[in-house]
């Protein structure tokens, strides 16, 4: 059985419908939620979703991580690392996002002891 | 090498910029400025030459960056340029009165906006879109909290959560199209995205459209833009409305006419374009905050250019062009004129409307207002014009119908408006505007009147621009060739 799960097809699989039903938590979050740090928290799962499903499917087994260095020689034998640069991109980027974010919610919440999105209406006065 | 450079600098500025404020805290300011005058002489030598606009760029292969500039790229590339300039300028004089807190901020954002706005036009490859779309996308949720009060933070916080989740869609589309195509760049995306099956290229589909529909205030996806134009210090409003936007729409179109090119999801397009037009309009009636109603007048106005954008043909793309150009520069005078006006009678409203003392810029916004409603002899009218026509040649009399209604809508705010700017009444003392803001608005009127009454001016420029844009095969064949 566990044999059966070891191949590259079944273990993207089940990455695939894991980081799907993982996306959908943070969608649900996102809609559900009224705290900020909540929201942004969702968003955060949302985005790992998707780290998750795109790391997953480019993944082969047996091939080894794509250093050139002792131990690694066989080019042909490695993972694509091009998702792996653009998937650390992405996460430096969105960590900048949430920590903006976070700092923005925190002034917000200084001056109008608010953590409630629904409740955010500086505009209608 | 020098399309590089329209990225490069802003960039490079941005890094300096807490150096060079070691020397003096005017440096950044007047630095700045001649770093952008500079890259308008740079847009200028590019639009003199005679030859077909056409540069690309690649870095080798670890890198496997590429930029494409050509005469697509190069219009918005000027018009931003072009823009950034005006409002630096503008913004000297501002400054001596209402400076922003810690200015060297402020232009590193500005910067960074700038190079960010011009390398998503001319990015040809997915994945510096993206970085881009985030660059462009967290400079302007900073700028539009920057003040810091509670209502900028609403703003900014709303701006950042639509921002991130619409970032969260693209990174699912880029990884849906590397994981079965196996490439970054847009050419080889485009030449064989057609061997997907129909449902992973509708999923990737909708997952951009969701994507860049916030970006570019798409309905239904648009509910947080006026909330953030009304938060943001009116000066920044310029810069959203005649900038961001445009690059957002830019790029949105370039991948659609790439790879997404379908009749049924182009005509889904044009009449979510015309929908979203519309209802920006009824709803920016019966608004009395004039923030708001420019807000909705800018949502109504990108809609507007989003449907001509998604009829696909030469002459629609003509008429988007034209009316990104005449919009962007009355938004532009516009905002800064309602900045001009916060400045001096701290607060803008109808009522600082009717008192404000300066005909010289009653007669700058009057101008822009006119362009903006499509009124013959102003830049507004030829792109509208040429919208219709095309819409008329196309068979869409529904759309066409749309657009009429909607634009008479704007037509009735923007005269109410006017109403209050030239009634009689108690005028406050005379406002005194000074030399470099004047010449700031009456160049960007000049251009406006200009350009309508001899629309041949740039027609022509434009009209290959729409052509280098809709000819897909071109730029593939063009691109592939230079890796």
């Amino acid at each position: 059985m566990f044999e059966y799960l070891n191949q590259s097809e079944v273990i993207r699989s089940i990455v695939t419908v894991g980081s799907m039903a993982l996306f959908f938590v943070g969608l649900f979050g996102l809609l559900s939620q009224k705290h900020f740090i909540k929201i942004f928290i969702s968003i955060a799962i949302m985005e790992s979703a998707v780290f998750l499903f795109f790391i997953g499917n480019v993944f082969e087994r047996d091939f080894t991580a794509p250093i050139m260095g002792e131990g690694y020689t066989n080019v042909a034998q490695m993972n694509d690392p091009i998702p792996h640069a653009m998937i650390l991109t992405a996460i430096v980027i969105g960590m900048a996002v949430m920590a903006l974010g976070v700092s923005m919610a925190i002034e917000y919440y200084k001056l109008t002891k608010n953590t409630d999105i629904d409740k955010m209406n500086e505009m209608r006065h | 090498m020098s399309s590089i450079l329209f990225i490069a600098l802003p960039l490079l500025f941005g890094f300096i910029t807490p150096l060079l404020n070691k020397l003096s805290k005017n440096a950044v300011v007047y630095a700045s400025t001649l770093m952008q005058v500079f890259l308008l002489y740079l847009v200028f030598t590019l639009l003199s030459q005679n030859t077909p606009h056409i540069e690309i760029i690649s870095i080798a292969p670890p890198l496997g960056i590429s930029f494409v500039l050509n005469a697509t790229a190069l219009f918005f590339v000027a018009l931003f340029t072009f823009l950034m300039t005006l409002f630096s300028l503008y913004y000297l004089s501002h400054r001596k009165t209402n400076a922003y807190k810690n200015e060297t901020k402020f232009f590193i954002l500005l910067n960074m906006l700038l190079a960010a706005s011009i390398g998503l036009v001319l990015s040809s490859d997915i994945f510096n879109i993206y970085v881009f779309f985030e660059i462009a996308g967290i400079s302007a949720y900073i700028l539009s909290a920057y003040e810091k009060t509670p209502s900028a933070l609403e703003a900014g916080l709303k701006y950042l959560i639509t921002g991130a989740v619409a970032s969260v869609f693209l990174v699912f589309a880029i990884a849906l199209i590397y994981i079965n195509l196996g490439s970054l760049n847009l050419a080889l995306i485009a030449e064989s995205f057609g061997t997907l099956s129909y449902n992973l290229k509708l999923l990737i589909a909708i997952l951009l459209l969701i994507g860049f529909g916030f970006k570019v205030e798409i309905f239904p996806l648009n509910f947080w833009v006026v909330d953030v134009y009304q938060g943001s210090s009116t000066l920044i409003n310029a810069l959203f409305s005649s900038i961001v936007v445009k690059a957002y729409l830019f790029v949105f179109f370039h991948i659609v006419y790439l790879f997404l090119q379908s009749a049924d999801f182009s005509l889904f397009l044009v009449y979510l374009g015309a929908a979203s037009m519309l209802i920006a309009e009824i709803v920016g009636l019966s608004q009395t905050n004039l923030k708001r109603l420019f807000a909705y007048s800018s949502l109504g106005q990108v809609a507007l250019i989003f449907t001509a954008f998604a009829l696909q043909n030469a002459e629609a793309i003509q008429a988007a062009l034209f009316i990104v150009f005449a919009h962007s520069l009355a938004k532009m005078t516009i905002f800064l004129a309602l900045s001009k006006i916060e400045s001096v009678h701290k607060s803008v409203n109808a009522q600082t409307l009717k008192e404000f003392n300066s005909p010289f810029l009653r007669a700058v916004m009057l101008i822009a207002m006119l362009s903006l409603l499509g009124i013959p002899l102003f830049a507004g009218f030829v792109g509208k014009f040429l919208l219709l026509k095309s819409l008329v040649t196309g068979g869409l009399l529904g759309v066409l119908a749309l657009i009429v209604l909607a634009s008479l809508l704007e037509a009735v705010y923007y005269f109410k408006l006017a109403g209050f700017m030239f009634s009689k009444g108690e005028k406050k003392e005379p406002m005194k505007i000074d030399f470099t803001q004047k010449l700031v608005f009456s160049l960007l009127a000049f251009l406006l009147v200009v350009v309508g009454l001899a629309p041949f001016l740039i027609s022509g420029f434009l009209l290959e621009a729409s052509s280098v844009m809709l000819e897909a095969s071109s730029y593939i064949t063009n691109l592939v060739g230079a890796q």
